[in-house]
C-alpha cells in the first residue's frame, strides 16, 4: 500500500488538469460565451484606456464636464457624437468614464466580498460547533432581506455617495460566498480522497490548501463572474434611485438625470448609459452561465 | 418527518428570523444617525432638541431604544414618515395596495411567459430555439429594469403616445369609491367599465417592465427542470408505453418540472419587490417602492425600517409557503436538514 | 447460416449490423458497432456484457428510444415481424428478401414513422426497465400509469365495455371516444362529472380499473385495488418491479425487452422477480430479450445467449453450447469470473484490464488488449463470426486457424 500515496495525489491533480482543459475548450466553442468574452474585453479596454479615449475632465475626471454652450444637443452633433445632457455634459464622456466607475465598483466589491465570504465560510465549515451555528444564523438573517433592498437601506443610512454604494454592496454581497465555501468544505471533507489524505496523516492545513481550496474555487469563480455583472446592475440601480452624488460620470446617475428630458424627446441622455449597464451585465452573465455549464458535469452528453 | 411537524418547525424559526432582521435594521438606522432628523429645523434651540430626544428616548441605551421601537411596532406604531407627512401605519395600506396590484399583474406576465418559454426551450434543447431563448432569458436578467422602463416610456409614451404614466386618470379615479385600494377591483366593484379599462391601460407598461426581469428567472428554472425531467427513465418508460409525445410532455415531464420551478416563486417575489422601486419611480406609481425611494434619499428612517422589515417578512413567508407546497407536491422530498 | 440450424420457430425480430455512435466532447463514441442477432418467437435470448458495452443501447433500439441527438444511428436495421402480421406487401406472402423469406410483413423499427411506432410500443414490444423506482413517474398513482397503456392500445375494447358501439355518433359518444383515446379536451374534462356524460364516463372508468386490476393481479400483486391508488414511493422495490412487469405485459406483447430487470432489487427479491418473468414468459410464449451483466441469471432463465463486448457480439449460441464450450476468450473469462459454490475466498478469477475507450477506435479485435491469446492479426482487422457448431458462433481469429483456446483462467486469475 506504500505506492498508493503518489498515485492518489497525481491522479487527482491530473484529473483536475484535464478537467480544466475541457472547461476551457467548451468555453471557447460556446458561441454565446464567446460573445460575452468579446464584450467583456471591449468594455475592459474602454475602462483601461478611458484617459486616451476621452481626455479627462480637470480636476476630477469622474465629474461630468459641463459645456454650457452646448446643452441638450442630439447625437451626431460635432464634438458630441452621442449628444449632450441638460447641463451640457457629453454623453460619450459619461459612457466611457462610466465604464471606469463600474470596473472600480465591481472589482472592489467582488474582491472584498470573496475574501470576507471565504474567511467566514471557512471558519464556519472548519471550526464547526456553536461558531458555525451562530455564523449561519447571521447568514440566514442576511438572506432574509432581498439584496437590493438591503443594500439600499445600508447605503441610505451611510448617506448618498458613490463610495457608500460600494461600501453597502460589500456589506450585502459576501453572504453567498460564505455559504458556498462552507458547503464545499463539508462536502469535500466527506469525500473519499480527503478521507484518504487524512488517513495518510496529512495536516489539516495541507488538506485545506491542496484539496478544499481548489475545489471550492470553481463554484466561487462562477459566482464571482456572475456578481461582476450583478453588482454593476444593483449599484447602478442605487445610483438611479439617487444615492450617488449628482453630476458624476456613472451610468446609473446618467440614466436618472437623463429621465427629465424624455418627455421633450431627448432620448439619448438616458438610453446610451443604460445600454452600457445592460451590455456589462449581459457579458458577465453570459460568461458566468457558460462557465457554470462547462463546470457542471451533468451537462455532458449522456449514454 | 411529517409534513405537519415540518411546518410547525418552520413556523417556529420564522419569528426568530424576523426578530434578527429587525435587530439588523434597527442597528443600521441607529448607527446612521438620529431618527428625529425629520422633526429638526434650524429654528430649534438646544432645549427643544433635547425635549425631542427625550420624547424619542434617545438619551437611553440602544437596547432600551430597541425595546421602545419593538413595543410600538407590535402595537402597530411604526413611527412617523417624514416623506409622507403622516404616521407610517396610516399611509401604508393604500401604497401597499398599489404595489401589490402592479406586482400581481407583473407576476401574471412573468409566470405565463416564463413557463411557456421554459417549455419551448427545454423541449428544443441545444437547438437554435434553445440558444435564442437562453439569450433572451440572460438578457432579461441583465436588463437594468429602470432603463428598460425608460426605453419603453421613450417609445410608447413620449413618441407614440399609446400608454400613459401614473396609476390612473385623475377624474376617473375620483369618480369611484376605493374600498380595496386595488384600482382594477374598485372599478369592478363600482361597475365602471371605463375606469377598469383605464386601470388596465395604466398597468400595461409598468407590469411589462417589472415582469420581464422575472420572466428570466422562471424561464431558466423551467427550462433546466424540464431538461432534467426529460432525461429521467420514466419519460422513456412513458414513450415505451406508446404515449404520443404530446402526452409524454404534458402529463409526465412538464407536470413534474413544475414542482422544482415552484421554488423560484420566492425569488420572483423578491425580484418584484426590488424591481417595484425603480418601476414606481419611472411610472410615477404611488406605491411602497416610490415611498421607499423618497425615504432613502431624504433619510426617513421610520419608513426605511418599516419597508425593509415588511419586505423581509413577505419574502420569508413566501419561501415558507413555497417549501410547504413543494413538500406537498413531491412526496419524495426529504423534510430533514 | 446453414440449412440444418434453421429453427422451428419463426424469427420474430432481427438486428442486422446495428451501429450506434454518440457525439461526445472527445470524439465519436462507437457504442454499438455492427451488432447482429435474431430473436425467435417464444424464446428468451440473453444479452450479456459489462456495463457500457452497448447492450442497453441495443435493447432500446427495438423501441426506437435511443436519444438522438446525442446518439446517431450510423447503420443497420432492427427488423420486427409481429405475430399474426399481414402478408409482406413486397411479395404478397411469397417470401422475398425484405421479409426474410417468411412472407409476413416486416418493419424496420429504426425507420418506422412515429405513428405506427407508437402503435407497436407497449402493445407489440414492451420494455421492463432496470430501476422501477426511476421508471415509474413519482407524481402519478400506479393506477394512472398503468391505465395509460390501455388507453393507448385498448380504447376500442374499453368503449365496448362502456357500452359505446362503433357506429354510435353524437357528441356524447364522441366525447367518450376522446376520453378512451386520451384525446380529451378541456371541455370534456369539465363535462365528465355532469349528468348526461357522467354515467357513461363512470362505466368507462370502471372498465379501465378492471383492466388495470387484472394486469396487476397477473403479476401476483396482493390487493391490486390498494396498489392502484398508491404512489410509486409507497411500494417496495419488488412491488414496483411487479408493477413494471404488469405494465409491460398489459397488452400481451410479442416481444419484451427486459433491461437488467433485477439489478436494482434486493438480492432476496431478485430470484422471485426472475421466476415471475420466466413463468409469465412460458405461459404466454412471449419472446424476451433479457439484458444482463450477470451470466448466472442468464444461464438460469434463457434459451440462448449472446455475449457482447465493447459494442460488438463476441459469441452467440444456446445456453448449453456457450456454457459447456465457451469459445471466445472473453466468454471464457466471464464464465471463470462467475463465483461458484466451492470457490475458495480470494480465488475469484477476473479478466485483467478494463473495457477500452470507444472513441474513434482503430480496426481490430476490441478484446485484443486483454486477451491471453492475442495474435498479430487481432490488431490488424476485425474478426468475423465463425460457426463452431450449429447455431453457435464465435467472433474470434482463433476459430479461423482451427485452434481452440484453452480456458484462460489460470493466467487471468493471477492478478
Amino acid at each position: 500500500m506504500a505506492m498508493t500515496d503518489p498515485i492518489l495525489s497525481e491522479s487527482a491533480a491530473k484529473v483536475r488538469l484535464r478537467r480544466q482543459g475541457e472547461v476551457l475548450r467548451s468555453l471557447m466553442t460556446n458561441p454565446t460565451t464567446a460573445l460575452g468574452m468579446i464584450i467583456i474585453i471591449l468594455l475592459l479596454g474602454m475602462a483601461i484606456f478611458a484617459p486616451y479615449l476621452m481626455p479627462p475632465n480637470i480636476p476630477d475626471p469622474y465629474q461630468m464636464p459641463r459645456d454650457w454652450g452646448a446643452t441638450r444637443m442630439p447625437p451626431g452633433t460635432p464634438g458630441h457624437p452621442l449628444g449632450t445632457t441638460n447641463q451640457g455634459g457629453d454623453v460619450l464622456y459619461g459612457v466611457v468614464w462610466g465604464s471606469r466607475s463600474s470596473l472600480q465598483m465591481s472589482l472592489i466589491v467582488v474582491s472584498v466580498t470573496v475574501v470576507i465570504g471565504v474567511v467566514i465560510g471557512s471558519i464556519a465549515g472548519i471550526v464547526g460547533g456553536w461558531i458555525d451555528e451562530a455564523l449561519m444564523r447571521v447568514v440566514d438573517i442576511f438572506l432574509s432581506i432581498p439584496e437590493l433592498i438591503f443594500a439600499l437601506a445600508v447605503a441610505a443610512i451611510l448617506g448618498p455617495s458613490f463610495t457608500n454604494i460600494i461600501l453597502s454592496l460589500c456589506i450585502v454581497f459576501w453572504v453567498k460566498y460564505a455559504r458556498i465555501m462552507r458547503a464545499q468544505i463539508i462536502l469535500i471533507r466527506q469525500s473519499d480522497y480527503v478521507q484518504a489524505a487524512r488517513v495518510m496523516g496529512d495536516s489539516r492545513f495541507n488538506i485545506f490548501r491542496r484539496d478544499i481550496l481548489p475545489n471550492a474555487s470553481t463554484p466561487i469563480a462562477v459566482q464571482a463572474t456572475l456578481d461582476m455583472g450583478n453588482i454593476v446592475l444593483v449599484g447602478a440601480t442605487l445610483s438611479f434611485i439617487g444615492l450617488s452624488e449628482s453630476g458624476i460620470a456613472e451610468w446609473g446617475v446618467l440614466v436618472s438625470e437623463g429621465q427629465a428630458g424624455i418627455a421633450s424627446g431627448r432620448w439619448w441622455a438616458s438610453t446610451f448609459p443604460g445600454l452600457m449597464i445592460f451590455l456589462w451585465a449581459l457579458a458577465f452573465n453570459l460568461v458566468g452561465d457558460g462557465l457554470r455549464d462547462a463546470l457542471d458535469p451533468r451537462t455532458e452528453g449522456k449514454r | 418527518m411529517q409534513l405537519r411537524d415540518y411546518i410547525v418547525r418552520r413556523l417556529m424559526i420564522l419569528p426568530v428570523l424576523i426578530f434578527g432582521v429587525s435587530i439588523v435594521v434597527f442597528a443600521l438606522t441607529r448607527i446612521g444617525g438620529s431618527p428625529i432628523g425629520v422633526y429638526l429645523s434650524h429654528e430649534m434651540n438646544a432645549d427643544e432638541v433635547a425635549a425631542l430626544e427625550e420624547r424619542f428616548h434617545l438619551n437611553e441605551p440602544l437596547v432600551v431604544q430597541y425595546w421602545y421601537w419593538l413595543k410600538g411596532a407590535l402595537s402597530g406604531d411604526f413611527g412617523y414618515s417624514g416623506v409622507a407627512s403622516a404616521p407610517v401605519s396610516e399611509v401604508f395600506w393604500p401604497k401597499f395596495a398599489a404595489t401589490m396590484e402592479l406586482s400581481v399583474f407583473s407576476a401574471i406576465v412573468a409566470v405565463w411567459l416564463g413557463l411557456w418559454l421554459g417549455v419551448f426551450a427545454g423541449t428544443r434543447r441545444n437547438r437554435w430555439q434553445d440558444h435564442l431563448t437562453r439569450v433572451v432569458a440572460v438578457s432579461g436578467a441583465s436588463l437594468p429594469l429602470f432603463w428598460f422602463g425608460i426605453v419603453l416610456l421613450i417609445v410608447f409614451w413620449a413618441n407614440l403616445g399609446w400608454f400613459p404614466v401614473g396609476r390612473s386618470t385623475a377624474d376617473l379615479w375620483a369618480s369611484i369609491p376605493h374600498p380595496t385600494g386595488f384600482y382594477t377591483l374598485d372599478a369592478i366593484l363600482a361597475g365602471n367599465v371605463q375606469a377598469f379599462l383605464d386601470a388596465l391601460w395604466h398597468l400595461f407598461l409598468p407590469s411589462i417592465t417589472l415582469g420581464f426581469g422575472a420572466v428570466a428567472i422562471i424561464t431558466r428554472m423551467m427550462r433546466s427542470a424540464l431538461v432534467e425531467e426529460l432525461q429521467q427513465d420514466y419519460v422513456d418508460a412513458a414513450r415505451a408505453k406508446g404515449l404520443p409525445e404530446r402526452l409524454v410532455l404534458k402529463r409526465h415531464a412538464r407536470r413534474n418540472a413544475l414542482v422544482p420551478t415552484i421554488t423560484v416563486i420566492g425569488l420572483t417575489i423578491a425580484f418584484l419587490m426590488q424591481g417595484a422601486i425603480a418601476a414606481e419611480i419611472i411610472y410615477r406609481w404611488p406605491g411602497l417602492g416610490r415611498w421607499m425611494a423618497d425615504a432613502v434619499v431624504r433619510g426617513d428612517q421610520a419608513t426605511i425600517m418599516t419597508y425593509v422589515l415588511f419586505t423581509s417578512v413577505l419574502f420569508l413567508f413566501a419561501n415558507l409557503i413555497v417549501d410547504i407546497i413543494y413538500a406537498k407536491l413531491d412526496p419524495r422530498v426529504r423534510l430533514g436538514d | 447460416m446453414t440449412a440444418h440450424d434453421m429453427p422451428k420457430a419463426p424469427v420474430i425480430a432481427e438486428v442486422r449490423d446495428l451501429r450506434v455512435q454518440f457525439d461526445s466532447k472527445r470524439g465519436n463514441v462507437h457504442a454499438v458497432d455492427g451488432v447482429g442477432f435474431q430473436i425467435r418467437d417464444g424464446e428468451m435470448l440473453g444479452l450479456v456484457g459489462e456495463t457500457g458495452c452497448g447492450k442497453s443501447v441495443t435493447g432500446r433500439a427495438f423501441l426506437n428510444l435511443i436519444p438522438r441527438p446525442p446518439a446517431k444511428i450510423a447503420g443497420g436495421r432492427v427488423l420486427f415481424r409481429p405475430r399474426g402480421g399481414a402478408p409482406c406487401p413486397d411479395c404478397a406472402g411469397e417470401g422475398c428478401e425484405a421479409c426474410g423469406r417468411t412472407g409476413t410483413e416486416t418493419v424496420d423499427l429504426l425507420t418506422l414513422p412515429p405513428k405506427p411506432m407508437r402503435a407497436i410500443r407497449g402493445a407489440r414490444i414492451a420494455m421492463i426497465f432496470q430501476d422501477p423506482g426511476k421508471a415509474l413517474n413519482p407524481t402519478l398513482t400506479i393506477g394512472a400509469q398503468l391505465a395509460e397503456v390501455f388507453l393507448q392500445h385498448r380504447s376500442e375494447a374499453l368503449l365496448a365495455e362502456a357500452g359505446v358501439s362503433p357506429e354510435e355518433t353524437g357528441w356524447q359518444a364522441n366525447a367518450l371516444r376522446r376520453m378512451a383515446r386520451e384525446e380529451d379536451r378541456w371541455l370534456d374534462r369539465r363535462l365528465k362529472g355532469l349528468p348526461p356524460l357522467s354515467s357513461a364516463a363512470a362505466k368507462l372508468d370502471a372498465a379501465l380499473d378492471a383492466h388495470v386490476a387484472a394486469a396487476l393481479a397477473e403479476t401476483q400483486i396482493p390487493n391490486p385495488a390498494r396498489v392502484m391508488r398508491a404512489y410509486p414511493h409507497e411500494l417496495s422495490g419488488g412491488m414496483r418491479q411487479r408493477v413494471m412487469i404488469a405494465q409491460a405485459l398489459a397488452c400481451d406483447p410479442d416481444l419484451i425487452i427486459a433491461d437488467e430487470p433485477t439489478t436494482a432489487l434486493d438480492v432476496t427479491i431478485q430470484a422471485r422477480i426472475l421466476d415471475l418473468i420466466k413463468t409469465l414468459q412460458r405461459k404466454r410464449r412471449t419472446s424476451v430479450l433479457y439484458i444482463s451483466h450477470d451470466l448466472s441469471l442468464v444461464r438460469r432463465v434463457c434459451d440462448r445467449v449472446a455475449v457482447m463486448y465493447a459494442g460488438r457480439i463476441a459469441e452467440i449460441g444456446t445456453v448449453a453450447q456457450v456454457f459447456a464450450d465457451p469459445r471466445h476468450p472473453y466468454t471464457q473469462g466471464l464464465i471463470a469470473a462467475v463465483p461458484r459454490a466451492g470457490t475458495g475466498r480470494g480465488h475469484l478469477a477476473s479478466i485483467p484490464g478494463s473495457v477500452p475507450e470507444l472513441v474513434d477506435p482503430p480496426p481490430g479485435c476490441r478484446f485484443a488488449d486483454r486477451c491471453a491469446h492475442v495474435m498479430a492479426e487481432c490488431t490488424r482487422a476485425n474478426p468475423v463470426a465463425r460457426e463452431v457448431a450449429p447455431g453457435h458462433q464465435s467472433v474470434c481469429f482463433l476459430e479461423k486457424t482451427g485452434q481452440t483456446a484453452a480456458p484462460a483462467t489460470s493466467e487471468a486469475s493471477t492478478t
